[in-house]
This record gives structure tokens, C-alpha cells and sequence, in this order.
């Protein structure tokens, strides 16, 4: 077990290492854009899913938290401020932002549709709002177009969604993270184990909507070129969903091969049918809810359980895969000391 | 010394009094059986004495604490975890998780995640479901689903621990097995608050026996004493007529 562990933690940082040293590899500035989009929808999953995938709290707003942290990363970058600080700022801003809704909602213990339905109309408010009291311009000025390089660029952005999906990691992987899904698969059984329901829902809800908001900063930084309320948009709030579920929800692995997954295929759609990859992404997304729930994930399981010819019922992975998360390779070690009597 | 105290506890759902002035005492180290017909407000009095209703009046007072109206996850810290009559378990979650993560939270959390398994691994041995820990919670049967409450309520590491009609569904032999573990978790010095409505279970287990009816106390002694009283033979078996 150890060195299969080993073997995964060598990969991931040889991956990693790979990717880091991809702009000096001389590769064309649109492999280069294509990676950093995959980095953003990466952490734009990812971060919904904290909240979304393993506590259940299902945010239909997320292009709040993102386009607050454009906004905010925006403005204060433009006007002179420090790159760190603007990022900082975006990911606090939308936080701030995220309590307004989670508090009430959670407090009040409305349940799941509520709590969609605000954060869809949240969203919506600021999309509206944003478009009205901005100006529709873009804002590029020639010296920003003179200084514009895509590599430091490339760095700050991976290591932006490096740290994303570290925090991610480490917070399901804490105690607080067995609260969240202990919330999400049922929360009076949680509550009545000593559980605080409230708290752990609005920690999930703060996580994400800070790193929302960094996704938000790491894409004002790189886009410097669209309209004030283009990122408040719908899409920025179903997308996250879409990828998510497409990966597996509820899962760490899950929102980064669904942002993969997701980025190439827009590509390649948009490049052959246009506006009608809409379509084809809704239906998908049907598919992928209705007969496989646990995403690509869920599949990869499949088929390796096909291969390796493992019994279904002694699997430590949920259909949702959350198993992998929870129980860890800690667990597999501790079932050797079971006293069977 | 009252390790329980409930006084006057009243609850009531629109105009209907679910509970009415209810209350009574549990000792440390007992095993209180709280039977009554269908609708009689069991679970209500359970739902009150764990936070998850707020009463309309009355005190609920643990280790000389008022802790009327608290809220549920803060009454497990204080040492109060309960079962549900319906099964709660973590569906998605495997049956070692699901005792682990009651083994993170409860009284006094383990210290971290291994500890957790360890701890989770030895209760689920005691109720019998060791050789199930990497099964889904939702593979399980009925039975298995009310041990899993047990040992998640258990990992909780209560003082007073309340079941929820855990006997309900189960065949004789079931009931007889879980009768034993329910003394063996009081001998390890658990106090038990048992809800039934099977009144022969309760009846072996308990030390002291309290009947509600439609909301009230009716009566409250021993088994043997309670049986004979004809007012609870009158609510379980109806009024004998005279010609």
C-alpha cells in the first residue's frame, strides 16, 4: 500500500513539475491559453464542489463568488495595486458576500431548494446589477497590451489551482470534512452525533466562495479584455455544476478530470457546431445525473473493477467515490488490526 | 443523585398537546423504559430531551445542568446521543465511516482519524457488525441499520444514551441479542432511556417503566407493578364493560 501510495505521490509531482515547465518548453502561446483555461474551470469546480459535492448545500450562484473576485482583483490591479493584493481582496470580498445568503439560509434551516433558489437569485442580482451601474466597456490600456506576457501568467494561474486543490484536499481530508458529509448524507443523524450542522455548512459556504473568488482574480488577471458584468453570467454559475457532476461529485479528483474533460470538449464543439454545444452539454449533463452519478470517476471504477475482477460489495469506494476521500489508506492499514472474533 | 430530571414538559403541535406536564426522573446507571400506543408522544418527550423540538414549557435538567432547548449537536457534547426509529445512517458512507465520524464528534472525539478506525473498529465488534465495516450503510439490512445507530450513538461516548424503538422490526431472536448488548452497555455504566411500544421488551429490560397516553404521564414504576395497573390495561387493552 505504502509504495503504491509512493507511486502516486511520484506521478503527481512529476505531472506537476511537467506542467510547471510547459512555457519554457516553447510551446505555442494556444497550448498555453488552452492549460490555463483548464486551470481556471479546474478551481472554478473544484471550489463548488466543497460546498455543492460534500456538503450538499447545491449553489446555483457561484458566478457571484467568481465575478466578485474579477471585480474586485480587477479594479484594485488596474488601479496600481499589488498583484498579491488583489488576489488576496478577491478572495475575501466574495466571503464577505457568501454570508449574506448563508447565514439566513442556514440559520433558518432551509433546506436545499431554498438556499439554491437565493443563491441563483444572488447571482442574478449582481448580474443585473453589475451590468447596470458599470460600463459595458472593456478596459485595456496600451501599456498593459505592451507588458502582456502569457508565462509569468501560466505560473500564477497553476499555482493558484495548485493551491485550490490543496485546500480542498486537506479540508475533506480533516475532521471538519467528516462533518460536511456527515451534513450532506443526513443532517439530523449528524446534529444528534455532535455535529453543528450550521457551522460546518457555513464553513463550506465561506471556503468556497473564497476560492471562488480566487478563481475570479487568477481570471481578471489573465483576461484583461471583457465586460465588468460578463462574469457574473449565468454560465459561470451552471458551468462549475456541469464539470463537477461530469468528473464525479463530491470527489477531489472528480471537478479536475470534469474541467478537462469539459474544457477540450467545448473546444473542439464550439469549433464544430458553435452555439450548439449548449446542447449537447445539457444533454450530457442529463446523462451523466440519470445513469452515471458518480461521473467519470464512477466509471474508471467500473471498468477497473471489470479488469481486476473485484466482488462488488467489498469496495471502500461509494458509487460517489466520496470513499476514497473519507476513508483513506490509513483505514486500509487499520483492518489489518481488526480483532475478528 | 437525579441524572435525568424532566419537569412539566409540554409540547404542542397547533392545538394538539403531543406532551403534556410530563415528567420523571432517571438515576444513574438505569434502564427507564418509556412505552405507550401509537401517538402517545414517545418520541415527542425524545425529541425534547434531545433539542431536536424546543417545548412549549417544562425543564429538562442533566447532571444538575438546565439544558431545556439546547441544541441537538450541543446535548451529545454533553453526553446525550440517541438513536432514531427510522434509521439515520450515512447512506453513502461505508459502516466503519459512518462510526468514525460519530467517533470524531460526540463527547470526547478521538484525537485524530486513526484513533477513530481503531476505536470504530472495536465498537462495531462489539455489535456485531465487524465483518460488515466496508460495506455501504446503504447494503445493509434492517437489522444491521439499527446496530449501525447503535454503534454510532455509542462512538458518541454518552452518558445517557436513548433508544429509539430499536427493537421494533426485529424477530425474537434479534430482540434477544440486542436486550443483552442493551445491559452490557449499562454495566459499562451507560445510563439507557428505552422507547418501545413492544411492551415485552421492555418489560425484561427495564428497571423502571413509564407509560405515556395521548401526551401524559400515566403511570411509572417497576415492570412487574406496572403490568397490573389497571389503568394501563385499560389504555393497552381498552375498558372492560359491565352489563
Amino acid at each position: 500500500m505504502t509504495a503504491k501510495k509512493g507511486i502516486s505521490l511520484a506521478l503527481l509531482v512529476a505531472g506537476v513539475a511537467a506542467l510547471w515547465l510547459v512555457p519554457s518548453m516553447g510551446v505555442s502561446d494556444s497550448l498555453l491559453n488552452l492549460l490555463i483555461l483548464m486551470f481556471i474551470y479546474t478551481m472554478l469546480a473544484s471550489s463548488w464542489n466543497i460546498l455543492g459535492g460534500y456538503t450538499g448545500q447545491v449553489n446555483l450562484g457561484h458566478a457571484a463568488f467568481f465575478g466578485l473576485g474579477t471585480l474586485v482583483a480587477r479594479i484594485l490591479y488596474t488601479g496600481g495595486r499589488p498583484l498579491f493584493l488583489a488576489l488576496l481582496a478577491a478572495c475575501v470580498v466574495p466571503v464577505a458576500f457568501s454570508m449574506l445568503i448563508g447565514i439566513p439560509a442556514f440559520r433558518l434551516r432551509l433546506r436545499g431548494d431554498y438556499f439554491t433558489i437565493g443563491t441563483l437569485a444572488l447571482s442574478q442580482i449582481l448580474y443585473i446589477t453589475i451590468g447596470n451601474v458599470l460600463p459595458k466597456i472593456t478596459y485595456l490600456p496600451i501599456a498593459d497590451i505592451q507588458n502582456y506576457q502569457l508565462g509569468p501568467r501560466y505560473h500564477i494561474i497553476l499555482a493558484s489551482a495548485l493551491f485550490t486543490i490543496g485546500v480542498a484536499y486537506a479540508l475533506v481530508k480533516s475532521r471538519l470534512g467528516l462533518g460536511m458529509v456527515a451534513v450532506r448524507e443526513n443532517e439530523d443523524a449528524a446534529e444528534s452525533l455532535g455535529i453543528n450542522a450550521f457551522a460546518h455548512k457555513l464553513l463550506a459556504l465561506a471556503v468556497s466562495a473564497f476560492l471562488g473568488g480566487l478563481t475570479g482574480g487568477a481570471y481578471a488577471y489573465y483576461q484583461t479584455s471583457y465586460y465588468f458584468n460578463y462574469t457574473f453570467s449565468p454560465p459561470w454559475s451552471l458551468e462549475p455544476v456541469t464539470m463537477t457532476f461530469i468528473g464525479g461529485v463530491g470527489t477531489i479528483h472528480g471537478p479536475v478530470i470534469g474541467a478537462v474533460f469539459f474544457v477540450l470538449l467545448k473546444e473542439w464543439l464550439v469549433m464544430k457546431v458553435g452555439e450548439y454545444h449548449l446542447i449537447i452539454f445539457g444533454v450530457l449533463f442529463l446523462l451523466v445525473v440519470l445513469f452515471l452519478p458518480g461521473g467519470l470517476v464512477e466509471a474508471w471504477e467500473r471498468i477497473r473493477r471489470v479488469f481486476t475482477h473485484r466482488p462488488a460489495g467489498k469496495i471502500v469506494l461509494s458509487p460517489s467515490a466520496e470513499g476514497s476521500d473519507l476513508s483513506g489508506n490509513s483505514l486500509a492499514s487499520e483492518r489489518k488490526e481488526v480483532p475478528m472474533i | 443523585m437525579d441524572f435525568l430530571a424532566v419537569e412539566g414538559l409540554t409540547k404542542f403541535f397547533g392545538g394538539l398537546a403531543a406532551v403534556y406536564k410530563v415528567g420523571f426522573t432517571i438515576r444513574e446507571g438505569e434502564i427507564i423504559g418509556l412505552i405507550g400506543p401509537n401517538g402517545s408522544g414517545k418520541t415527542t418527550v425524545l425529541n425534547l430531551i434531545t433539542g431536536f423540538l424546543k417545548p412549549n414549557a417544562g425543564r429538562v435538567t442533566l447532571a444538575g445542568r438546565n439544558v431545556t432547548g439546547l441544541p441537538p449537536h450541543q446535548m451529545c457534547r454533553n453526553g446525550v446521543a440517541r438513536t432514531f426509529q427510522l434509521t439515520k445512517s450515512f447512506l453513502c458512507c461505508t459502516v466503519l465511516q459512518n462510526v468514525m465520524i460519530a467517533r470524531m464528534y460526540g463527547r470526547s472525539p478521538a484525537p485524530n482519524l486513526r484513533v477513530a478506525a481503531k476505536e470504530a473498529t472495536e465498537i462495531l465488534v462489539q455489535v456485531g457488525l465487524a465483518d460488515k465495516a466496508n460495506f455501504l450503510a446503504r447494503d445493509l439490512t434492517l437489522m444491521e441499520r439499527k446496530m449501525l445507530e447503535l454503534a454510532r450513538a455509542l462512538a458518541a461516548q454518552p452518558s445517557l444514551l436513548l433508544l429509539d424503538e430499536l427493537m421494533a422490526g426485529l424477530n425474537p431472536a434479534e430482540t434477544e441479542v440486542t436486550m443483552q448488548l442493551i445491559r452490557k452497555i449499562r454495566d459499562s455504566g451507560v445510563t439507557i432511556l428505552v422507547v418501545e411500544h413492544i411492551v415485552k421488551a421492555i418489560l425484561g429490560l427495564s428497571d423502571r417503566v413509564i407509560v405515556l397516553n395521548m401526551g401524559q404521564k400515566i403511570a411509572e414504576g417497576p415492570p412487574q407493578e406496572i403490568v397490573h395497573d389497571p389503568h394501563v390495561i385499560e389504555v393497552y387493552l381498552g375498558k372492560a364493560h359491565h352489563a
